[in-house]
């Protein structure tokens, strides 16, 4: 069949006019609408290549008039012939026209219009048509140059990476070798190209890892735009989406991802290559996946691995897996000079402790000075922390209003997105931008056009006290590597200078490379992920450097007293299962616990929202509108339940006039990234639970009508068209920055029109979420009974426990500022700023009235009260002072009574001592011993009820999607359960939580010892006491986890008729025996 | 993220002249999922892929009518004068060829492909 091309627009321009159609001179207007719209409505329909209504659309009309002028420009010399050209005796020359037209050079041709719209119009002149025909198969060849343009600049670039010349090696390398390293710094190009020279060689299976979720979705857009997704799919995977398919060759993974796959398949038989990017950073997972490779290439000598690093300690790397060859990139520096400024002792600038600006104000000026303003490159500053930030901040920005060549910017992980899009925003023309960062430039965050750094080579990070088990906030010396890493920001798009706050002397002293993760931070989830993975003791393990065993002793003590490990240090059922969900096991015990107690969806939210950064902007801490504005949302049960409302009313706001909720967020001080993100964690997590059988997978609700439904595909679709409008347009532009010239105010527009653009995220979050469920869900949360908040509680506080704190006796005498509480290892504490228990400390103190009821033995000053309350905390976070975030008070004795691993009574049971550290007197010994006695029943109940949960789950497992509908006995026992333990909450018996002394009187029955001792020391001496009976089985010493659980005094003796032996039993312990012989 | 039932590729389109290679998903003169435009030669077409559109194209290269090179379609490789020419036949014939073509052609000699800093391109 010959190509259609009987419609060519050329015919037309040849053929003579019809004058009926040729419209009167002066006449044609193409600006009218209704002529547009004729056009439009022959040419740009829903199938055509463009659309009516479209940007692209819009775009056209646009070239078409600039095409207009452009043509009556030229138009006189049109059209003269050429005829001194002989006919050529090439045939494939011959046939070229021979007069020249601009269209003869278009390789395309636009058909139609089959029809002139219906509205009745009719046809507009054939020379009318032409023209517009043309027109548009200008604009069509226009674009077509455009976008190969773009092609051709895209390879050109791809081409010019410095990585690029040593592709060849690296395959090479990988033929004779199994593990490669690639060195190179930031910028050389290896972790695009590297995935893409493996697939241009025929690797099919290929995963590289990145430390960072945010790396892999980036990387795996790169690539695949770079790719031109010739290599058919390529995807990303990380915590909440995936975008994997069968035919993705190529797949872009957290480390901790890859780890979880390794768990299920420790062969990994579905990769052939394998990348792990960023070896440098040591993050913890990472170092860990460095030695289950090792371990696991001689078992699969198929498989490649690059390890790919930065130019930072290469040889460790290298000689970890047998000496793999090093191809090393040469970075694309440029001449850096450096300046060491050492800070001479000066007098302090105030008595504050605060950083003293001025020797960075000097760099300021010394820069003014010496560079003229024409000459463009910005500065970026390093600063060990925030504060340091803030500080430097605003002197710098006086200077800056001041000489109007500055505009200033502070960069670190607490500022909200928009703020930190800014330092990628233009300084205006003679004005520098000053950008104060943490050490988050160094190395995440990459900015062009700095010319200049500062480096104060300092900074702060989280250290880890595994004795106290406790983060904390320090200030360290940064290492050499470091400060070339800094330094190396100032060269990267020209010659640059770093100015170095500190010696050369001090340089040396340095360490060479910063202090690797698995040094810093607790160990608890990687000990449990390496149980789980069987790699034997954690003890012994090959890393590429070990932890320090205290911090590995300090992670399994913890584990043991969460339950997730028994006394031989091996997996609990509940262990296991936290193992799979890749969340913290303080997070993945409340889930558990919810779904035993039909709380999944408030405690989803409340697992979630304790699982990303506070929302609270850091601004408007200091702001008491925004607090104000907040009160309503606030809890007096603890942060996570303000969080939990906060959650929920930005939900109905987002589901009633979701358009407003962004302004809903500002003006109540509310970071709304943070929310999205609590939506993301809050799905995948009930992903999670569905995906090992804690929680029913909840069919899609299919709106009833067919015209609902329609409905439905209408405003997805509408949304979708949003979403690819967005993405055409690029996102965030660059904004050109203002100078400050009010104080302390920001720069870059606040967007005051923002209220009709496309909201972005909010379009993202709609197309993710259900807005419908999770409108149900926040609605449903209004309506929670108080017994449900109380259950609620429960779940929270044993999740939490042991994380305790209990309120300083003289806290209602102290001003609200100054109310402390002491945890097991760790005395003066104060709960967050940003916390409830900050602002309102009353809600914790014990009512005075209740005294009165007591006969007045004791007086007032033990404060017997049926109200003591307790702090259980998320987490404890050293800076300045010790903070404990994300509290919830919890009654004192019924908690205690209900999680404690171990309590201790006297013989009357009016004094307990919770874990050994926590001594709580009781008035009544009646109701004591009941309420004791009740306390054990709950807890072998809620046991049981836990078992059976596991159970359930652990037989549901592999994929099978049985919708195995929980039996009505277990439904019955929850309710019972639940019933009772608010019951027992609800108690009231008169405690003390501050007796003077934990020592008192004591005769020992066996050796008639009399003296004043802990409940401790008692224990400690009965179990060596030389006279007392034999009378545990033999072996039953060893056997015993610890003494002090052993000697508790809730043991029993107790003889088992079915087995015939004696033990020494816990009430649960028994039940649990028992249960072995049912 | 929706799914992209992204067409397949055929396979990879080389430009003889220049080093430019990319995967393309058709040849011909009717790309696919347009309905109004046609080709006025046989080209290799790949997907736009600088837009999420399903329905956008982007023609690559074809082959030149007097030697048959496949070659790109970038002004430094080939020009389309009612039939596709790469740049090396245009110049063997230039005469045949309007003056705005030769004069066109000429202006492309100047600024070379060569990276800045190689001396001696030979003029
Ligand atoms: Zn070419
Ligand atoms: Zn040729």
């Amino acid at each position: 069949m010959p190509p259609p091309r009987a419609k060519d627009g050329r015919d037309d321009r040849g053929r003579p006019c019809d004058p009926r159609e040729e419209e009167a001179p002066g006449k044609w207007d193409w600006n009218c609408p209704e002529t547009r719209r004729l056009f439009e409505d022959a040419f740009f329909r829903d199938e055509d290549y463009i659309r009516r209504g479209s940007e692209e659309c819009e775009k056209f009309w646009t070239f078409f008039e600039r095409l207009q002028r452009f043509q009556n420009l030229r138009s006189p010399g049109k059209g003269d012939r050429d005829p001194g050209r002989p006919k050529h005796s090439i045939p494939a020359l011959a046939g070229l026209p021979r007069t020249y037209d601009p269209c003869h050079r278009i390789n395309l041709s636009v058909l139609g219009p089959d029809t002139w719209g219906p509205r009745g119009l009719g046809r507009p002149p054939p020379g009318r048509v032409a023209e517009f025909r043309q027109a548009l198969q200008h604009y069509l060849d226009f674009g077509q140059r455009q976008a190969f343009g773009r092609l051709a600049r895209l390879q050109q670039e791809r081409a010019a990476l410095p990585i690029a010349r040593y592709g060849a090696r690296v395959l090479q390398a990988l033929k004779e070798h199994q593990v490669v390293v690639v060195a190179g710094d930031t910028g050389c190009g290896k972790s695009t190209q590297v995935p893409q020279y493996l697939l241009a060689a025929g690797f099919s299976h290929v995963a590289c890892t990145q430390p960072r979720r945010i790396a892999c979705i980036s990387l795996a857009k790169r690539v695949s735009f770079e790719s031109l997704s010739q290599y058919g799919a390529r995807g990303y995977q990380i915590r909440f989406e995936s975008t994997r398919t069968a035919a993705t060759k190529v797949v872009f993974l957290t480390v901790g991802l890859l780890l979880r796959q390794i768990q299920r398949e420790p062969s990994l038989p579905q990769y052939q290559v394998l990348i792990v990017d960023e070896v440098h950073e040591r993050h913890l997972h990472n170092d860990f996946l460095l030695g289950v490779l090792r371990r696991l290439l001689p078992q699969r000598p198929d498989l490649k691995v690059v390890l790919m690093s930065a130019t930072i300690n290469i040889s460790l790397f290298s000689s970890y897996f047998d000496g793999a060859p090093v191809v090393q990139v040469p970075g694309r520096l440029f001449p850096i000079t450096v300046v060491y400024q050492p800070q001479e002792a000066e007098p302090p600038a105030s008595k504050s402790e605060k950083l003293d600006p001025r020797p960075f104000l000097r760099v300021l000026e010394a820069i003014d000075k010496k560079y003229p303003p024409e000459e463009r490159g910005d500065l970026l500053v390093f600063l060990s922390g925030m504060a340091e930030i803030s500080a430097v901040l605003e002197a710098a920005q006086a200077y800056a209003r001041h000489t109007q060549r500055w505009v200033v910017l502070p960069l670190h992980s607490a500022l909200s997105v928009a703020d930190q899009d800014k330092v990628f925003d233009v300084a205006p023309p003679g004005v520098r931008k000053c950008i104060l960062s943490t050490n988050i430039a160094e190395t995440s965050v990459t900015i062009d056009g700095i010319r200049f750094v500062v480096d104060s080579g300092k900074v702060k990070e989280m250290g880890y006290d595994p004795q106290a088990k406790l983060q904390r906030l320090q200030e360290f010396w940064i290492s050499q590597a470091s400060a070339e890493q800094r330094k190396g920001r100032a060269g990267r798009t020209g010659p640059g200078v770093c100015f170095r706050l500190y010696a050369e002397s001090d340089y040396d002293a340095f360490a060479p490379y910063p202090v690797p993760e698995i040094r810093r931070v607790a160990l608890d989830s990687l000990v449990l992920q390496m149980k789980s993975m069987s790699v034997g003791d954690p003890r012994t393990f090959p890393f590429i450097e070990p932890p320090p065993p205290a911090s590995l002793e300090t992670a399994i003590l913890y584990l043991r007293d969460q339950g997730a490990l028994d006394s031989s240090e091996a997996l609990t059922p509940i262990g296991s299962l936290l193992a799979q969900l890749p969340v913290d096991v303080v997070i993945g015990k409340m889930l558990i616990l919810g779904s035993v107690f039909h709380l999944v969806e408030p405690v989803l939210t409340v697992a979630a929202a304790l699982s990303v950064q506070s929302p609270f902007t850091r601004s408007a801490q200091g702001k008491p509108d925004s607090a104000a504005a907040r009160r309503p949302l606030d809890s007096d049960h603890g942060d996570p339940f303000t969080l939990f409302n906060v959650f929920n009313a930005w939900v109905q706001v987002k589901s009633k006039r979701s358009r407003s909720s962004r302004k809903w967020c500002r003006h109540r001080g509310i970071e709304e990234h943070r929310l999205y993100e609590m939506a993301n964690v809050r799905r995948q997590f009930k992903e999670l639970l569905e995906d090992h059988g804690l929680l029913a997978r909840a069919r899609a609700p299919q709106p009833g009508d067919s015209h609902s439904r329609l409905q439905q595909r209408r405003e997805r679709r509408a949304l979708y068209q949003l979403k690819r409008q967005h993405e055409e347009g690029g996102g965030r532009g660059r904004k050109v920055l203002r100078l400050q010239d009010d104080p302390g105010g920001c720069s870059s527009e606040e967007d005051p029109g923002a209220g009709d653009s496309v909201d972005i995220q909010d379009v993202k979050f709609k197309l993710r979420h259900s807005l419908d469920q999770l409108q149900a869900a926040a609605t449903a949360a209004q309506d929670l009974t108080r017994d449900q908040v109380a259950l609620l509680k429960l779940v929270l506080g044993r999740g939490l426990y042991p994380q305790l704190a209990v309120p300083d006796p003289f806290n209602s005498s102290r001003k609200d500022s100054d109310q402390i509480f002491h945890t097991q290892s760790k005395q003066g504490t104060v709960p967050h700023p940003t916390s409830i228990f900050a602002s309102s400390p009353e809600v914790l103190h014990v009512q005075e009235q209740e005294a009165g009821g007591t006969e007045g033995s004791r007086g007032n000053k033990d404060k017997m009260s049926s109200r003591h309350q307790l702090l259980t905390f998320v987490s404890l976070l050293e800076t300045n002072k010790a903070y404990l975030v994300n509290c919830v008070r919890i009654p004192a004795l019924q908690s205690l009574l209900l999680f404690s691993r171990s309590l201790d009574t006297n013989g009357d049971c009016s004094r307990l001592v919770a874990d050994g550290w926590l001594e709580l007197q009781l008035e009544d010994s009646e109701s004591a011993v009941r309420l004791l006695a009740a306390s054990v029943r709950l807890r072998a109940r809620w046991e049981s009820a836990l078992d059976r949960q596991l159970a359930r789950q652990a037989r549901r497992r592999p994929e099978v999607d049985q919708e195995e509908e929980e039996d009505p006995g277990t439904r019955k026992e929850v309710a019972d359960l639940s019933r009772e333990l608010l019951k027992f909450t609800a108690s009231k018996s008169d405690t003390d939580l501050y007796s003077d002394c934990l020592r008192t009187f004591w005769t020992c029955p066996h050796c008639g010892l009399h003296a004043p001792l802990t409940p401790l020391e008692r224990i400690s001496h009965e179990n060596t006491c030389p006279e007392a009976p034999q009378d545990g089985p033999p072996g039953a010493e060893e056997a015993a986890p610890t003494p002090l659980r052993k000697a508790s005094v809730l043991q029993k003796p107790y003889h088992c008729e079915a087995c015939g032996k004696d033990f020494l039993f816990t009430p649960t312990e028994l039940l649990r025996h028992r249960r072995q012989h049912v | 993220m929706e799914c992209e039932a992204e067409r397949p590729p055929l396979g990879v389109f080389k430009c003889q002249l220049c080093a430019l290679t990319a995967p393309y998903s058709y040849v011909g003169q009717k790309p696919p999922d347009t309905q109004s435009i046609v080709l006025l030669e046989e080209s290799y077409v790949m997907k736009d892929p600088f837009t999420p559109d399903k329905g956008r194209f982007l023609v690559l290269g074809s082959r030149c009518s007097l030697c048959s090179r496949l070659v790109c379609v970038g002004p430094e490789c080939s020009l389309f004068y009612s039939k596709r020419f790469c740049l090396p036949c245009v110049r063997e014939n230039l005469d045949a060829f309007p003056r705005e073509i030769q004069q066109d052609v000429e202006r492309r000699k100047g600024p070379s492909k060569k990276p800045v800093g190689q001396p001696g391109s030979g003029t």
